[in-house]
């Protein structure tokens, strides 16, 4: 469900609530699939904020309204004033923080308190670290409450589509439905301007100075 | 909190985790009916001459560094009719575009300072479906695949600058013939695009040119002078 001010679209659209503790990775999640950037730096989300996701799949565009809501308390705004009209939700951990994982009934209970019956993926972020405080084995919630559990690493990217293919599917009711690849537009041709182009050559020379944020990182996917 | 073993935990990730493709969700029942629809990738008019794995980087002059856009297959597709070449990447899994833009003559594609993997180079990019200047960095897996890759790029951006000469070649000889025809109305004519060097190319060889010249020069032969 869009907001006001934003921009309605002639495809379906669903709002999708993603809820957690501060800290477990909801916000670069989310700027992991809209940007493709990797946001190292910690800044406590106010509030929430909404973003409209696109995915392409075999059955057509759809949208997802991610709102991205505050973990930390004392950000929290509506809390689960936020909830309202929600037609899926993601309740993210921390696998590396114990805290993280034992709060998650809480958000879980407040979340059904407004949200029945729909469609929710429980996510442990951060399986990257080597230095887990909860093992995958000890992950039992999602059983006792019956929902979907992916683990997840918003740095690697492992399993990051996961979530929000699940998601589509069971709004869609639809166990077979896939990305598929975008359609890659003709790009116009461009006219060169030749002083624009002198400028570019001469901040390409200033970025090939720059070192790349995950030199040592080797996953390409 | 007490810590685990890092070793032990490290060999679980490697495991497919309990819950991965099992689903232990809920039935919900579903909110809407989607119908299959036909996919077009936008790629159906063209040739893959350069498929490899990478990262992409872009730019953020603000904040004067690199950042991730996408790691996925990055693409160069010739069309098949107008011999037009571009860059397409896309990320992987949700397989969204994260560039897309024309290779050009004007482009060239330069080495990483301290990074034999990666190189970098200025595209006006349309993977947002509006054109954007972006200064971009691809990083691959293997020095041998970047030498790869950069050399293609620069093979292609150069035959591209061929093709545009000879387009240009053309424009400037018909320009020329109607300056001679029209008793020298002056340089108005002569496109902006076409430089000193390919005006001269022009009188030279006319008879070189390729494929989309051809075509103009049965309509409107060039001059051989």
């Amino acid at each position: 469900m869009a907001l006001p001010n934003q921009q309605t679209v002639d495809y379906p659209s669903f709002k999708l609530v993603i809820v957690g503790d501060g800290g477990t990775g909801k916000t670069t999640f989310v700027k992991r699939h809209l940007t493709g950037e990797f946001e190292k730096k910690y800044e406590p989300t106010i509030g929430v904020e909404v973003h409209p996701l696109d995915f392409f799949t075999n059955c057509g565009k759809i949208r997802f309204y991610c709102w991205d809501t505050a973990g930390q308390e004392k950000f929290g705004g509506l809390r689960d004033g936020y909830y309202i009209h929600g037609q899926c939700a993601i309740i993210m951990f921390d696998v590396t923080a114990r805290l993280t994982y034992k709060n998650v009934p809480t958000w879980h209970r407040d979340l059904c308190r407004v949200c029945e019956n729909i469609p929710i993926v429980l996510c442990g972020n951060k399986v990257d670290v080597k230095n887990r405080q909860v093992k995958a084995k000890q992950v039992t919630f999602h059983r006792k409450k019956n929902l979907q559990y992916y683990e997840i690493s918003a740095k690697s990217n492992y399993n990051f589509e996961k979530p929000f293919l699940y998601l589509t599917r069971k709004l869609a009711g639809d166990p077979n439905l896939h990305f598929v690849e975008s359609p890659a537009l003709a790009p116009p041709e461009v006219q060169i301007d030749l002083a624009a182009q002198q400028q570019h050559e001469a901040e390409l020379i200033q970025a090939a100075n720059q070192p790349l944020p995950d030199d040592d990182d080797d996953a390409f996917e | 909190m007490a810590t685990n073993e890092p070793e032990h935990e490290h060999r679980e990730d490697e495991e497919a985790p309990t819950g991965d493709e099992e689903d232990t969700g809920a039935q919900v029942a579903p909110i809407i009916r989607l119908e299959e629809v036909a996919v077009t990738t936008g790629e159906e008019d063209e040739d893959a001459i350069l498929d490899l794995k990478a990262k992409l980087y872009r730019f953020d002059k603000d904040g004067n560094q690199w950042k991730e856009r996408g790691a996925g297959s990055v693409k160069l597709l010739k069309h098949k009719e107008s011999g037009k070449v571009r860059l397409v990447m896309r990320q992987s899994k949700t397989l969204k575009i994260c560039a897309n833009h024309l290779v050009l003559p004007t482009m060239s594609v330069q080495e990483h300072a301290g990074n034999e993997k990666s190189c970098v180079w200025h595209a006006t990019d349309f993977a947002d479906g509006e054109l954007k200047d972006e200064l971009f960095c691809i990083r691959f897996p293997s020095i041998e695949n970047c030498k790869n890759f950069m050399e293609t790029f620069q093979e292609v951006a150069e035959s591209q600058n061929k093709k545009e000469e000879n387009k240009d070649a053309t424009a400037a000889a018909d320009a020329l013939e109607k300056l001679s025809v029209e008793e020298k109305k002056g340089e108005k004519e002569v496109p902006a695009a076409a430089s000193e060097e390919s005006k001269a190319d022009a009188d030279k060889k006319p008879e070189e040119s390729k494929a989309d010249a051809d075509k103009k020069e049965k309509e409107e032969p060039a001059p051989s002078s």
